[in-house]
This record gives structure tokens, sequence and C-alpha cells, in this order.
């Protein structure tokens, strides 16, 4: 089974060393996990994970700050942990993968936190930080989520017609 | 003799006249976007071929990612014109249009894109909003005035402040009634954006993604799962 780590267009620190601490690794190995992808942004400096650990826990590791087909990589995955960025957590949603939402304290002010607990109030995700995201992938609580329902914009075509019909 | 009427009548009379004007071209006196919802549920709205022209206003990064997926519930064939108004330092955007448009050429004859200074950069000072407030403002009437298109579509970048003020000054002035469609961000789960909540008193329809908006703001209406 495959984990795929994705920052979004900027960069998250923490996020980046988290995935490569001991403890994290363990947790995704006790999971049955074989292979993480990590796209760092310009975090990209900050994944190292020891040395040995990838023939401790068996598991292949590949690192990049950014991908120009991030969806082969999605839909590789059978598990996606992703910042709580808006975007990120709806390319998440729609590719029908269980998904933990990584929100970032750091940022002040921010809005994203909002969606992510909303939408994990209801069930579609689990919203984790950096320092307990081992113990998060541990429980595997990501295991039972509800399927997000398909995007359906029609309806706003609708209302624009609405309104030019007037 | 007749006597003249006194300038300070003729200005209460013209001041009047504008406040009964207003009272019935803008939005926020009139029907209850929600009402309208309802009814929608009711029939099917009519899908008539028609050669219309639809205004979508586009922002920064993840505003405009949003638009492109609500473009996708946009009939083109019955907006066979779409003017594209864009951050003249937004190159980001460009590229979006060009996906959703198929990979044609910028310009031509299905669709415009009218390049706009932004009305306010983030983390500008307010200082020197007012000048580039003023810029995007002629820019934009520019732009709607001589493209007059049938219905605006926006969803939150701050230059959709300015496009709504324009085309209720269009419409004050009697030039076009041009709807506006404004559809707040996903992000946006407790409270209204800045854009928001000036668009709440311009917009004709007010569409908000998360329910608990709908209790603050009777006037929006609430679509889920859009995007």
């Amino acid at each position: 089974m495959a984990a795929y780590v994705t920052v979004g267009s900027t960069g998250f620190d923490e996020l980046v060393r988290t995935v490569s601490t001991h403890e994290f690794l363990q947790a995704l190995a006790g999971r049955g996990f074989s292979r993480l992808v990590v796209q760092c942004g310009y975090s990209v400096g900050l994944f190292k994970p020891p040395p040995t650990v990838s023939e401790t826990f068996g598991i292949t590791m590949e690192s990049f700050d950014y991908t120009s087909w991030p969806q082969r990589l999605v839909d590789q995955a059978d598990l996606i942990i992703c910042h709580a960025g808006t975007g990120s957590i709806l390319e998440a949603l729609h590719s029908g993968k269980p998904t933990i939402a990584v929100v970032n304290r750091g940022l002040a002010g921010n809005h994203q936190n909002e969606v992510a607990s909303e939408l994990a109030a209801i069930g579609y995700l689990v919203v984790a930080e950096p320092r307990n995201l081992a113990s998060v992938v541990a429980e595997s609580t990501y295991a039972s989520l509800r399927p997000y329902p398909r995007a359906d914009p029609r309806p706003i075509g609708e209302v624009i017609d609405e309104e030019t019909l007037l | 003799m007749i006597q003249l009427p006194s300038l300070s009548a003729v200005a209460a009379f013209i001041a009047a006249a504008l406040l009964v004007r207003l009272y019935f071209v803008l939005p926020m006196f009139g029907r209850s976007s929600r009402a309208l919802s309802s009814r929608r549920k009711g029939k099917a709205v009519a899908r008539a071929q028609a050669n219309k022209m639809l205004c979508v206003v586009l922002g920064s990064g993840g505003h405009t990612a949003e638009m492109m997926r609500l473009l996708q519930g946009v009939d083109f064939s019955r907006y066979t014109r779409r003017l594209y108004v864009v951050s003249d330092c937004d190159v980001l955007s460009l590229d979006q249009i060009g996906l959703v448009e198929g990979g044609r050429s910028i310009q031509n004859e299905e669709y415009y894109v009218g390049r706009v200074p932004r009305s306010r950069k983030v983390g500008q000072s307010w200082k020197s909003t007012p000048a580039s407030f003023a810029r995007c403002l002629l820019s934009v009437t520019s732009l709607l005035y001589n493209h007059r298109p049938d219905a605006i579509l926006c969803n939150g970048p701050a230059n959709c402040v300015v496009v709504g003020a324009v085309a209720m000054l269009l419409r004050i002035i009697g030039i076009k009634h041009i709807p506006v469609i404004y559809v707040e961000s996903f992000a946006r789960v407790h409270s209204l954006s800045l854009s928001g909540r000036i668009l709440y008193l311009l917009a004709d329809r007010f569409v908000v993604q998360w329910p608990g908006l709908v209790r603050k703001y009777p006037r929006a209406e609430y679509i889920p799962h859009l995007v």
C-alpha cells in the first residue's frame, strides 16, 4: 500500500519533518504501508528520514518539491495526507481516497481549518496536526470514512439561466 | 408670472426620484434570493438556445480553481460568449482560462479576456488603496460598458466588488440590467469574506456552500456540493 503526502503549492515544514520521523514511519509500516511519496513544496530540504529506516520498516520512499502530474500519485495512493488547504482537501476528497488533512497552526486567521474540521465532523476526512499525525495513522480511523458526494455544479448554471430569463 | 421652483425643491425632487429608483433596482431591497431558489426546485427552467454573454470574474489561485469547477455547470452553448475579468498581474488564471476554454487561442469570437489593474493587492497599504481602486474602477467600467454581458458570475476575489458596483451603476442609470450572481467560497464555513459581505448587498443571487451561513444571512441560498 502507498501513502501520498502533499503540502500543496507552498510548503509546510512541520508536516514534512513529521513524515520523516521514526515514529511516523513506524506507524505507517504498522498499518501495512510499503511505499511513501512526499511532495514537499519549498520544504523540500526537510524530508530526512533516518538512514536505516527503509530496511527496518520495509518502506520505499520518494520525495520531491513539485510534480507536474499529482493526479497519477493520487490515483496510486491508498491514503492521502494533505495540508488542510481547501484546494488540496477537495482534490483528495474527489479522488475517493481516505484522507487525513493536516492543519497548519502556524497560519494565523486561517479559514482552511474551519473547512477541515467541518468536513471531519461529517466524517468525510480525518483532521490531524503534525504532533499527533503518527498516532492518527496508527489508530487508522481514516479507514472508516464516509465517501464524499460527487460535486455537481449544474445548479449554478440554473441560477444564471433563471436570472437571464427574467 | 409662474414662480420657478426653488433650487432646493428641485434637488429634493431629484433625490427622492433617485431613492425610488434605487429601491426598485438594487437587489438588497428586492425579492429574497431564497424564494427564487425554492421556486427553482418546483419547475424546470427552459434551457433555450441563446446567444448570451457571461462575465466571469477571476481572482487568485483558490478562487480561480473553484470558479473553474463552477463553470463546469454552465451551459456554454447558451452563454456562447464569455468575458473573463482578470487581474493584470495574474498569469495563472490565464492558463486556467485556456484549459476551461479547451486550449483555444486567447482572443477569438467566443471569449474575451479583460485584464484590469488589481483593486487591492494582498497586504497593500490602505493609504495607496484609493488610487489603485480608482484605476480598477475605470477599467472595469469600460469593459462592462463596451461588452454589456448578460450576467456576471463571481466568487470572492476583490475585483468582484468593483465589478458588482459597476453593474449596479449601469443598472441605476438605465444602461443595462446585468444580474450579478455571487458564489461564496467553499472555504467560508461560518462567516462571509469581505467581498461576500459587500456583494451580499449588491448581488441578485447570493449562493453559499455551507448551511450555517443561511441562518446569518437570510438572503443567501445554500447549495451543497457545488465544487
